[in-house]
């Protein structure tokens, strides 16, 4: 079964929709309408862009052009992390790169290579949209890690820096804050699972029902990409905040002053 | 009237150090910060067993001096030695083994003084080492602190009493060097008696920050800092 399609007038309607909240906010004394209309703008001027990049890399299929899309999706992953996380670029991205790289491509053909197994592994239908969720995830894990790493760090430096008098190395001076923000990084991911299907409908599954799926088949490809979700952000966290440490010390292992943007 | 810390010789008079080999030594070490300095062309030699206090006003540099030993402030001239070797990214190290700090309000990190007690037991470093409840006690009698704060909050402990335990645990680690924040700030005078008792073994170095006039007493050695620089230099018993 195809999943109907939604004519250009309908797609006004829907458009439609947005007065009411617009209304209601307006009502209430927020002053909104400028946010809203440039959101509403850009989500529908970047999703026509990704549209177009999708069908053009779908129709062609070539593993070099499919390779040189993950590989982008990956720097702005990359440079979205570090800013959203308020550290510095040129301590944090080739750790973060390098970390986000491994773990979402090590999840991605995981899944494609050994489990969904299509006729070729760079099938840009799989790999794309597979490592865009994986990737998409990841990043929100990673901000977590590296914020919470590094602000909690600085509040504690006297506590690192008394762990460190009483013999610690360096990485044994950190490794509290270290769980603390991985710990803080996985949790969603697994409490996300616990809760899959009793709170709401995944966003995958539902997108695949409504593309004419078997409910079965998108069940199976919703535990699938959990899965990989939780197993890429786990590996990225715990890679990325490793190799963070090689930059962001100094010779006697201090927290260098300079790593974390100043916060406006 | 107290005593000095420094060396006795059986006759009662104070050995002079200058024949015992040198810990620490700076030389015309210069730290500026955001165009401030705050330290300007301060050179001393410690040796070992020398007990030496640091005073001025606030802000005169005393603890900077401490933090530029222990590798948390970097140097703008001028270098420290520790043991002869200058201080880099390996000689730290064996600053920091040797080395314990007590500040003014010290950080256990951990939930009970006797967690804080044994925090550096789990590090490689000392792991194999884990002293006894036995010598737990012991240490804490030495510092006028009953056995039974072991299983106390660290964080609900008063700030002497914070000190102490610090203390006890650079004596349980066999720490051999002090840097000491105005360690007797806050103790009554049995304590501070007590924390002096410790400070009496000849093989403990101490360079300290202090304005407690008993303590600038019994050390051997007060360097008068102003504003950065180095202006006096007195030996107790030594003139």
């Amino acid at each position: 079964m195809d999943t109907l399609d939604i004519a250009l007038p309908q797609m006004a309607v829907l458009y439609g929709l947005c007065l009411a909240p617009w209304l209601l906010l307006w009502l209430i004394g927020l002053r909104l309408s400028r946010d809203i209309v440039i959101s509403i703008l850009r989500m529908g001027v970047q999703l026509a862009l990704v549209g177009f990049y999708l069908k053009t890399l779908f129709s062609l299929n070539e593993p070099w052009l499919n390779a040189l899309w993950i590989l982008v999706m990956l720097a702005v992953a990359d440079l979205s992390i570090l800013q959203r996380a308020g550290l510095k670029l040129r301590f944090f991205v080739l750790p973060t790169f390098i970390a986000i790289a491994l773990s979402t491509l090590f999840a991605t053909f995981y899944l494609v290579v050994l489990v969904i197994q299509p006729p070729h592994f760079y099938d840009a239908r799989y790999i794309v949209p597979l490592a865009g969720m994986i990737l998409g995830n990841c990043l929100q894990g990673n901000v977590i890690a590296l914020e919470r790493f590094y602000s909690t760090l600085r509040k504690n430096e006297q506590e690192y820096m008394t762990f460190l008098l009483l013999g610690a190395t360096r990485w044994e001076a950190v490794r509290p804050y270290y769980r603390v923000a991985v710990k803080a990084a996985v949790s969603p991911s697994i409490a996300s699972m616990s809760t899959m299907g009793l709170v709401s409908l995944p966003g995958m599954m539902t997108g695949q029902i409504l593309g004419g799926s078997e409910p079965w088949v998108a069940v199976k490809y919703q535990i699938a990409i959990m899965i990989c979700i939780f197993t890429s952000t786990t590996l990225a966290c715990v890679i990325n905040l490793k190799l963070s440490l090689r930059n962001a010390f100094n010779a006697y292992d201090v927290l260098k002053d300079e790593v974390m943007e100043l916060r406006k | 009237m107290p005593t000095c810390f420094g060396m006795m010789a059986n006759s009662g008079t104070i050995m002079t150090y200058p024949t015992m080999p040198a810990i620490i030594r700076f030389d015309q070490v210069t730290v500026t910060v955001r165009d401030k300095t705050i330290l300007s062309g301060i050179s001393f030699t410690l040796r070992l067993g020398e007990k030496a206090v640091l005073c001025g006003k606030s802000g005169s540099g005393k603890s900077t001096v401490l933090k530029t030993l222990l590798g948390l402030q970097g140097l703008t001239g001028g270098s420290i030695f520790f043991q002869e070797k200058p201080l880099d990214a390996v000689t730290i190290q064996a600053v920091r083994r040797q080395t314990a700090y007590i500040g003014q309000e010290p950080v256990l990190g951990a939930d009970t003084v006797r967690d804080a007690l044994l925090l550096p037991f789990q590090f490689k470093a000392h792991r194999g080492h884990k002293p006894t409840d036995g010598q737990l006690k012991a240490v804490l009698a030495q510092l006028h602190l009953p056995a039974a704060i072991l299983d106390q909050e660290s964080g609900r402990i008063s700030g002497g009493e914070k000190q102490r335990v610090a203390l006890a645990r650079g004596l349980l680690l066999g720490k051999n060097l002090y840097l000491l924040d105005e360690v007797t700030s806050a103790l009554d005078s049995e304590s501070k008696q007590a924390v002096f008792a410790v400070f009496a073994d000849p093989k403990l170095t101490v360079l300290s920050v202090a304005h407690d006039p008993e303590w600038l007493e019994r050390c051997d050695r007060v360097l008068a800092l102003e504003e950065g620089r180095l202006t006096q230099e007195a030996c107790h018993g030594h003139a």
